[in-house]
């Protein structure tokens, strides 16, 4: 073959593959839409590591069930993989407090509360000694139980949270307003306030929504930041009061 | 004891100079963007992926660090031929391997220091949540990389540096999985060959897990400092039987 020629379909073969090469980079979808069921190994697959490398491995899928949950409660709204995952992490690192509650509010995101409530039952289990655990079983229990005397179950849990190291006083307040008769609107809303005093991103994200659910107007609002806004921190009581407001005062 | 000083601080100018302070360097930009990333992505977690992540880091950075310069150590000596002019001096063996060993456990114990004092700051910054535990956790991980170094040492007087490295990369991950080695005469029930084997390997393997608190760390759990005290000792006289089986196998290489 002429060297010439040679040359020509090199050149050309270069010329070919980068415009393949350039033409996908350029088109390629850049949203490509997240798929709901992804492979989640099973923890006995990990189980056979050391115990701080487990914690490491948890860690990672913290990172990806962060990842997973953003990816869907903004889209689809299907978390079918969220219980296998959070379980994962549950699993291979008991103490990981945090993991629990997480899954306990995506669960509430899922539909999947039983699932939630056998999530927040392990955690105590694994850590007995954090009140946060029978704190948001009792909060659990008042709004997904159907049990006729969800309101005493719900005290019963809130007392034992109260009795632990750590519990804030309002706490105990929540258990004694719940043994009562007293308005029920009122002691959800309460609860909310408890939860946006204590909860993580997510679960302060659902206690804004369902306090403007539950009460629709200015007023309301406004009343409701006077009467339960003590059990909060300052920063927390301003970013509450921004959420329910949008800034007014 | 002097001569053997000597050695140990030539050998820790000559490893300090190697550029070996760059991993420092790398490991401080690494907690910094990964600190800026994991802040954005963790859930309020960044205190626990901090810690957690800056730890396997400081293993792994210091890993590199220690095989690779301990599996030359010896060989780079043969080969340079410098070792002739030592030994033609009133320079013993066990001398030569000792001071040799203690001059890399002292760079090393520099490149440490630095990744933990990197890692306790940043981990103050970002999350409040550094406390003198971590920072004793980062010493553990430098006993565990002593008894790598020692080994690697070892096998580099045996091997090649190559193989050396290999070795001394596989003691590292056996030791921490050292545990698992009886799991395999599970699969094996009635093969006695299998059973003693694994039984031998599970002896001579160094039990590094032993002293690995990064869990009880990351979850702010209570060590026990007595039983990781006790395994501290256990693992430094391995070291010690380590280096004299190095030292009694250098004694029968002629040069």
């Amino acid at each position: 073959m002429p060297i010439l020629l040679r040359r020509l379909l090199t050149v050309a073969l270069i010329a070919a593959c980068l415009t393949v090469v350039v033409a996908y980079q350029v088109t390629r979808p850049v949203d490509v839409a997240a798929d709901p069921r992804v492979f989640v190994p099973s923890p006995g697959f990990y189980q056979r590591l050391p115990e701080s490398w487990q914690t490491t491995v948890a860690d990672a899928y913290w990172l990806a069930v962060i990842q997973y949950y953003g990816e869907h409660v903004n889209g689809d709204k299907r978390f079918d993989s969220l219980p296998a995952m959070v379980d994962l992490v549950t699993t291979l690192n008991p103490q990981f407090a945090k993991a629990y509650f997480f899954g306990a509010f995506a669960a509430i995101d899922a539909g999947q509360t039983p699932w939630g409530y056998e999530l927040l039952k392990r955690g105590y289990a694994e850590n007995p000694d954090d009140w946060r655990f029978p704190f948001y079983l009792g909060f659990y229990i008042y709004n997904f139980a159907r049990n006729s005397d969800k309101d005493v179950l719900a005290a019963q849990m809130y007392e034992q949270a109260a009795k632990l190291p750590g519990a804030p006083d309002f706490v105990s307040r929540l258990a004694a307003i719940l043994y009562g008769k007293g308005d029920e609107k009122a002691k959800a809303v309460r609860m909310w306030f408890a939860v946006y005093a204590e909860g993580d991103e997510v679960a302060r994200q659902r206690a804004v929504d369902e306090l403007k659910k539950m009460l629709p107007t200015t007023a309301e609002r406004r009343d409701a930041l006077d009467r339960y806004g003590s059990m909060l921190s300052q920063d927390r009581y301003t970013t509450l009061q921004e959420g329910l407001m949008g800034g007014q005062k | 004891m002097s001569r053997v000083v000597a050695i140990a601080r030539n050998t820790f100018r000559e490893t300090i100079r190697d550029r070996i302070l760059g991993v420092i360097v790398l490991f401080a930009l690494l907690m910094i963007v990964g600190s800026l990333w994991l802040a954005s992505i963790s859930l309020e977690q960044e205190g626990r992926m901090m810690k957690d992540f800056g730890l396997v880091a400081v293993s792994g950075f210091g890993l590199i660090v220690a095989v690779f310069v301990a599996a030359s150590l010896v060989r780079k000596e043969v080969e340079k031929r410098t070792v002739f002019v030592l030994f033609s001096k009133p320079v013993g063996r066990g001398e030569f391997i000792c001071g040799k060993f203690l001059g890399l456990c002292l760079t090393m114990a520099v490149v440490m220091a630095g990744m933990g004092v990197f890692l306790f700051g940043v981990s103050w910054w970002v999350a409040r949540e550094a406390t003198p535990a971590l920072l004793l956790a980062v010493v553990l991980v430098y006993l565990q990389l002593v008894v790598v170094m020692a080994a690697t040492v070892f096998f580099s007087t045996v091997t090649s540096t190559v193989l050396a490295t290999v070795l001394g990369i596989c003691t590292y991950f056996m030791g921490v999985l050292s545990h698992n080695v009886l799991n395999l005469t599970d699969v094996a029930q009635n093969d006695p060959v299998l059973k003693g084997v694994a039984w031998a390997l599970f002896v001579l393997i160094p039990n590094l897990s032993a002293i690995d608190v990064r869990g009880d760390i990351v979850n702010s759990a209570a060590v026990d400092w007595a039983a990781v005290g006790a395994w501290s000792g256990y693992l430094l006289a391995y070291t010690v039987v380590v280096l004299l089986a190095a030292t009694a196998v250098f004694r029968r290489r002629e040069f």
